[in-house]
């Protein structure tokens, strides 16, 4: 099962042994976190349970209760922060243009957020006091965020990241960046435009063509009429 | 001399308009196939366009900002005003032509979509993308119909339908939109759709002018006949065969207008008018200048009474017309009962618990249906068995009850067949409304009336979704929905009972109005 916590709290893990295994006498029951028992273990009629005080990031992980008599049955709990997720396709923007770049956190909030910019196989952290009117940081609501970059050029195409800050650590959502340039889709709009063109000039020439066949028609019967005259 | 007329009108050499009927009207034929075509492309360019709005709406919400609601008037002014802007365009077509018209209306929406790519804001975007999309849309639209409508007079209900089945490919564009959106982001995409529709340009090019043959109510029969004579008395013998031929092929397509009693009526009357007017005007079929020259001379007299009878700029008659009353009242109701299903049918699919790989599988069931329905009735109404108007009663009454019956439809293969019965039935009546608009109230008057009749379901459009939503509210079921589209499939025809004393009603008021003229 999977715990997503924001915040230090306190919290109960219990595994509860359903009614169909109610036969098996000699249970033991184990609390490990990796492959450290935990002692405190709480037990009523059914159920084994611990207590535990997450106040920090060391606490967090993922704990499991084993019971054993014949067979094993175990069921374990992931305690984590809260995920954030980027884009999976990359956000298409033109060079010269602005992009925006959004993150969002839906059901807990963030206490910061931070942005990182991937140089090589670095990620450097995007400082928007530094670089004011190339990168802008805001913070719409307490749950979202905007990172804007202006003036794109072709060196801003890449990964980033948006790494939210809660009390009991941080975790980050991947978003990619994808600058083209203005060339790109105009290649295929000019050769539509010119097909278009061309097109339009045959049905020009066919029309010139045909009046001038029906005029050719009209004076041949003209000069038939006045013969016949 | 009328006698000779008469005589040499009969005996009317089979040879010369022989020659020119097959050519005439193989070149005919060319022309209507180009302007379904035409209307095919319009077809797909704008619903497909209009369809995939959802798509740039996420992108645009992200990266222009702007909130849902802001976002979604672009949408709704974009399909709203290619109806509400129809009766503007009506006006324009009158004053220039379809085919100047519609060159417009391509290059509105191709400017749009390039304008759209330098947004910033969405007030931008809503004059940009909302306003001359919608506009361009209107006129594209307008003048194809209505240009259908003159080039197909016998076929027109099966080129009707193959021109609407071009709706049923636009399943196509949104694939192909996503991958453009993915590729070269959204300004990237407006201009290539930009490039795309600027495509329209030529095929708009196709939409060659029509001499239409209007049945006028003619002040006086010895005028046309006076100019008759004096035609038939200038020129030889042989050259009055060639006029003849030219005048023989004129009435040939007058009496290929689709008529009701009121028209042929007015026809009865004007035997001869349509003839001369056909020959004053610049068209295509005309035979030597001189024959053009002739006539104009011939009827001095005639000029100033057609200025009289020539309609006003923004025409309101339709407004006073019990058939046009009895048609925008079904054409309305109709399209309501089409949109709201549509937009609930997947909604309630999912309610029912049936998984939404299934729910689209309906979708595209139902619109392949659709199409193939639109074709079948179309061909079906050509034949001309009955009345167009009593096809498309049948198909609303039966597709009123099979909306009546839907909540019965509980699993997967009964709703299956309810899609495939409302397709079937949709597809009947919508391919019919154009047809029968044409048959009440003839080609000449077209663009008011459809003009007008399309501001009317604009209005209709813009309050069905919101309206169909309401509903859901209110009830918490889907079920409503599909009883008020129901009700109002049944309520539409009930209109089209009036139609035959609406005609009476017609021809007397313009009996007493011509009383007095006939001399």
């Amino acid at each position: 099962k999977n715990i997503t916590l924001d915040r230090a709290a306190r919290v109960e893990l219990s595994c509860r042994l359903d009614k169909k295994y109610s036969h098996l006498k000699s249970l033991q029951v184990t609390w490990k976190r990796g492959n450290e028992t935990i002692r405190h273990i709480n037990k009523t009629e059914n159920s084994w349970s611990i207590q535990l005080r997450i106040l920090d990031n060391s606490k967090l992980g993922s704990y499991s209760c084993t019971l054993k008599d014949e067979e094993e049955i175990s069921a374990m709990f992931h305690l984590q922060v809260p995920k954030i997720e980027g884009k999976e396709k990359p956000i298409v923007s033109y060079e010269g243009d602005t992009a925006v770049m959004i993150c969002n956190s839906p059901e807990y909030t963030p206490i910061a957020w931070t942005w990182y910019v991937t140089n090589g196989s670095e990620q450097i952290a995007i400082n928007d006091s530094l670089l004011a009117d190339k990168y802008v940081i805001d913070r719409i609501s307490a749950n979202v965020t905007h990172l804007k970059i202006q003036k794109l050029t072709k060196e801003d195409d890449g990964v980033y990241w948006c790494e939210a800050a809660f009390e009991l650590g941080k975790s980050k959502g991947k978003l990619k960046l994808k600058v083209l340039s203005l060339m790109v889709p105009l290649k295929p709009f000019l050769a539509i435009v010119s097909e278009v063109v061309i097109l339009v000039t045959l049905v020009f020439l066919y029309e010139m063509y045909s009046k001038k066949k029906e005029k050719c028609a009209e004076d041949e019967r003209e000069f038939d009429q006045v013969e016949q005259l | 001399m009328q006698q000779q007329g008469g005589e040499g009108k009969e005996e009317e050499p089979e040879a010369p308009a022989a020659r020119k009927r097959p050519g005439a009207e193989a070149a005919d034929g060319g022309w209507a196939l180009g302007v379904v075509f035409h209307f095919f492309l319009v077809n797909v360019f704008v619903i497909g366009m209009l369809k995939t709005f959802g798509i740039f709406f996420v992108a645009f919400q992200e990266e222009v900002g702007g909130s849902s609601e802001q976002v979604s008037w672009i949408g709704s002014i974009m399909s709203s005003l290619r109806f509400l802007g129809a009766p503007l365009v009506a006006v324009i077509c009158r004053r220039l032509g379809e085919r100047p018209t519609s060159v417009i209306g391509a290059s509105l929406v191709a400017g749009g979509c390039l304008l759209s790519t330098q947004a910033t804001s969405v007030p931008f975007l809503c004059v940009s993308m909302g306003l001359l999309l919608g506009m361009g849309f209107a006129c594209l639209y307008q003048a194809a119909a209505v240009m259908t409508a003159k080039r197909c007079r016998t076929r027109l209900a099966f080129s009707n339908a193959i021109a609407r089945s071009g709706m049923g490919l636009t399943f196509l564009i949104a694939p192909f939109t996503q991958l453009l959106i993915d590729f070269y982001g959204w300004q990237g995409t407006l201009l290539i759709f930009g490039g795309i529709t600027l495509n329209l340009v030529p095929s708009s090019m196709l939409l060659r002018p029509v001499s239409t043959q209007p049945p006028r109510h003619s002040p006086a029969k010895n005028q046309d006949r006076g100019s008759i004579t004096a035609q038939q008395e200038s020129g030889t013998p042989d050259g009055r065969l060639d006029k003849n031929a030219g005048r023989e092929i004129q009435l040939r397509s007058a009496q290929d207008l689709p008529t009701t009693e009121g028209d042929r009526m007015a026809r009865g009357r004007d035997a001869s008018d349509p003839a001369l007017e056909g020959l004053e005007k610049p068209p295509l079929d005309s035979c030597s200048p001189e024959i053009a020259t002739e006539a104009k001379r011939s009827y001095k007299s005639l000029p100033p009474t057609e200025k009289e009878n020539s309609q006003p700029l923004l025409d309101f008659s339709p407004l006073k017309d019990p058939v046009f009353c009895i048609f925008t009242w079904s054409f309305v109701f109709s399209h309501l009962a089409y949109f709201v299903p549509i937009f609930h049918l997947v909604t309630r699919a999912r309610t029912l618990g049936i998984s939404s790989m299934d729910a689209s599988y309906l979708i595209s069931v139902a619109g392949i249906t659709e199409m193939v329905s639109q074709l079948l009735s179309g061909w079906v109404a050509d034949q001309n068995w009955t009345k167009k108007y009593h096809y498309h009663v049948a198909y609303l009454v039966l597709s009123g009850i099979t909306n009546l019956l839907c909540p019965l439809a509980t699993t997967f293969p009964l709703l299956m067949t309810y899609a495939v019965a409302f397709a079937i039935f949709c597809g009947g009546f919508m391919a019919l409304v154009l047809p029968v608009l044409v048959d009440l109230v003839g080609v000449q008057k077209l663009h008011s009336y459809l003009g007008f009749a399309a501001f009317f379901a604009g209005i209709a459009a813009i309050g069905g979704p919101p309206l169909a939503g309401w509903l859901y509210d209110y009830t918490q079921t889907y079920v409503c929905s599909f009883l008020f589209a129901g009700a109002c499939a049944l309520i539409s025809p009930i209109s089209f009972f009036f139609e035959p004393s609406a005609q009476k009603w017609k021809l007397k008021k313009a009996k007493l109005n011509n009383g007095p003229r006939c001399g």
